[in-house]
């Protein structure tokens, strides 16, 4: 075998596995099952922190109806428009005491309820 | 230049006729004595206790206390040339328009004359108190080009200034005892009159005036020394907003409910400035505010500044908050809930927060007026055989609502600039680590109604012609401005009136 295509199949072989355990482990990025909301949990960069976050909302509606919400309040802009739109109009709510726009308590709280 | 005179040394005949007798050498007594030193008036300044502390002095001060939890009665204020400027930490700020306006939805509130009465007599008090030339809230372009300034978003919170008293070079604050005493004894017209503590102010029998004072010195062991009386043309009650209700109140041998309290007002509405700590965390995206939040910061030309956080009266009228002065505090570290609160917000907004710091937050409230938070006379007597002071002391629910309503709206426009974030702590946390100004305020408040006042517009006891009252005693609404610099223009105003009606 030629020295460039070992180079080459080790090249191959070491981004196969670590797109495998990119893919298949949490060891680079944690991995949630799929739910029937992953079209609005995509809004969040780090999940694993939204979770804590979301743990702290009270008396949060059903997943299916906080889903249902946030499609309608993140279509238009994204979650920066949404969380812009709340500031602005003063939809804020208090998680243990901090201050943070709805769209965001609401998609946390939809974290933490899947 | 003649030294003070010991009331001690006087003979118990000595009778001392003044055109004016002002009782109390705090910021209000010795401002107005060195208001009117260039008058043709004789002044006699009466201080109870000596040039420095004194503990049986001091001891005069003792009383009891009720309701939620308060400095004692003799702990909070100080009985010796210069009043409670000698503890005074110089904080300076006006009152704002509004702390003047009656409000329907606060009871009781409002002053008998606008901002705009007081306005002339600021740059006096200012150089009084010498917190440098008037800045406040100008102060932001010039503190602005030193670091740049948390960029609140639009909305109801403002970053406002508080200005600091300062003597020579840097020395902190104006203590008005020590700072004055040279300039009291230069004054020609004015005695100053330590050890000399009054007993009574005694009215004519149709108690429509003061016919005389009767005063005592302590003796040596702390018991009742001399007694000797002074009768003067005009009396300045300005003893401190808890002395000069006691003093209306002991005299009671003429108005058997004491003097001005015919209406029941006198000692009423006591009010105090709340400073709890650790009412909020302020989270920073960028790291570290500019030093002028945390700290004082000297500007080159001289004055001392350091910023707070105010509602804007705009925001106060519309939703019906009293002030407040919310200041950063030292750093702090956030738990797990927190990180989390700021790395979702922070990502959500499309900000970068890895260099994010967290800060507590303190501040110091207005307290809405309240009738039944007040002082009144116990059975206990001092050593002069003056009954001594009972504070029931009250703090609403609504005094926190409704600065909770301003903490919220800071949170707001901390994200809407995405500079930051604010976590509102709960409220047993402010109780636990409750303090107070030592401002005490309200107790024979102004009214041109004697029906809800104790005292008209100049200042003067309702009914009783030649006695008047200074200091932050006659504040009807209290605002959340420190009240030194306040007081001490309100005390200037009342010299100019005494100056047309002794003219």
């Amino acid at each position: 075998m030629r020295r460039r295509t070992l180079l080459a199949s080790i090249v191959v072989a070491g981004t196969a596995v670590t797109a495998g355990f990119y893919r298949f482990t949490d060891l680079f990025v944690k991995h949630y099952p799929p739910t029937p909301y992953d079209d609005v949990l995509t809004a969040l960069v780090d999940r694993g922190q939204a979770v804590k976050l979301g743990a702290l909302v009270r008396d949060a509606p059903a997943p299916e109806a906080l889903a249902a919400k946030l499609r309608g309040l993140l279509k238009p802009n994204g979650l920066a428009g949404a969380a812009r739109s709340d500031i602005a109009a003063g939809r804020l709510v208090e998680l243990d005491g901090w201050v943070v726009p709805e769209s965001v308590a609401l998609l946390s709280a939809l974290a933490a309820k899947v | 230049m003649t030294a003070f005179l010991d009331a001690r040394t006087l003979s118990s005949a000595t009778v001392l006729e003044p055109d004016i007798a002002i009782i109390g050498g705090g910021p209000a007594g010795i401002s107005l004595a060195l208001a009117l030193a260039d008058t043709k008036l004789n002044i006699l300044l009466l201080e109870s206790g000596a040039e420095n502390f004194d503990p049986a002095n001091q001891k005069m001060y003792g009383g009891s206390r009720s309701g939620v939890s308060y400095i004692a009665l003799d702990a909070g204020r100080l009985r010796f040339l210069g009043g409670s400027t000698n503890h005074w930490g110089g904080w300076c700020r006006p009152l704002d328009d509004i702390d003047f306006e009656a409000r329907e939805w606060m009871p009781h509130s409002g002053w008998p004359f606008p901002k705009t009465a007081l306005v002339p007599y600021y740059n006096g008090a200012q150089a009084l108190v010498e917190a440098g030339p008037w800045l406040y809230d100008k102060a932001s372009a010039s503190m602005g080009a030193q670091a740049p300034l948390l960029p609140l978003g639009e909305g109801g919170v403002y970053t406002s200034w508080f200005q600091f008293s300062k003597t020579r070079d840097s020395e902190l604050p104006t203590y008005f005892g020590h700072r004055y005493q040279d300039a009291l004894k230069r004054a020609a017209k004015v005695m100053p009159l330590l050890h000399a503590n009054i007993t009574g102010i005694r009215l004519s029998s149709d108690a429509r005036q003061v016919d005389h004072l009767d005063v005592a010195t302590l003796n040596s062991q702390g018991g009742a020394g001399k007694r000797f009386t002074v009768k003067p043309r005009i009396t300045v009650l300005a003893a401190g907003g808890m002395e000069n209700a006691r003093l209306l109140l002991v005299s009671n041998d003429v108005m058997k409910s004491g003097i001005g309290n015919q209406n029941d007002l006198v000692g009423r509405f006591f009010a105090d400035n709340p400073t709890p700590r650790d009412v909020a965390t302020l989270v920073s995206f960028a790291g570290p505010p500019a030093p002028c939040y945390g700290s004082n910061v000297t500007l080159e030309n001289g004055p001392i500044l350091r910023a707070t956080f105010s509602p804007t009266d705009s925001f106060r009228r519309a939703k019906q908050v009293a002030g407040s002065l919310t200041t950063v505090e030292q750093a702090v570290e956030l738990d797990e809930a927190g990180k989390a609160a700021v790395i979702t917000t922070a990502i959500a907004l499309g900000v970068d927060a890895s260099n994010a710091k967290a800060y507590s937050l303190g501040c110091g409230l207005e307290l809405l007026p309240d009738p039944e938070r007040r002082l009144t006379l116990s059975d206990e007597k001092d050593a002069l055989g003056l009954p001594r002071l009972k504070l029931h002391m009250r703090v609403a629910d609504e005094d926190f609502r409704l600065y909770h309503q301003t903490l919220r709206e800071l949170g707001r426009q901390l994200l809407a600039s995405g500079t930051g974030m604010l976590r509102i702590n709960r409220r047993q946390d402010w109780s636990k680590n409750m303090d107070w100004g030592n401002h005490h305020l309200g107790t024979t408040r102004m009214n041109t109604d004697p029906k809800q006042g104790v005292v008209d517009a100049d200042g003067q006891v309702h009914g009783v012609a030649n006695l008047y009252v200074a200091g932050s005693s006659l504040f009807p609404t209290y605002g959340a401005s420190n009240p030194t610099l306040n007081l001490v223009a309100l005390t200037l105003r009342l010299a100019d009136h005494l100056k047309k009606v002794t003219a």
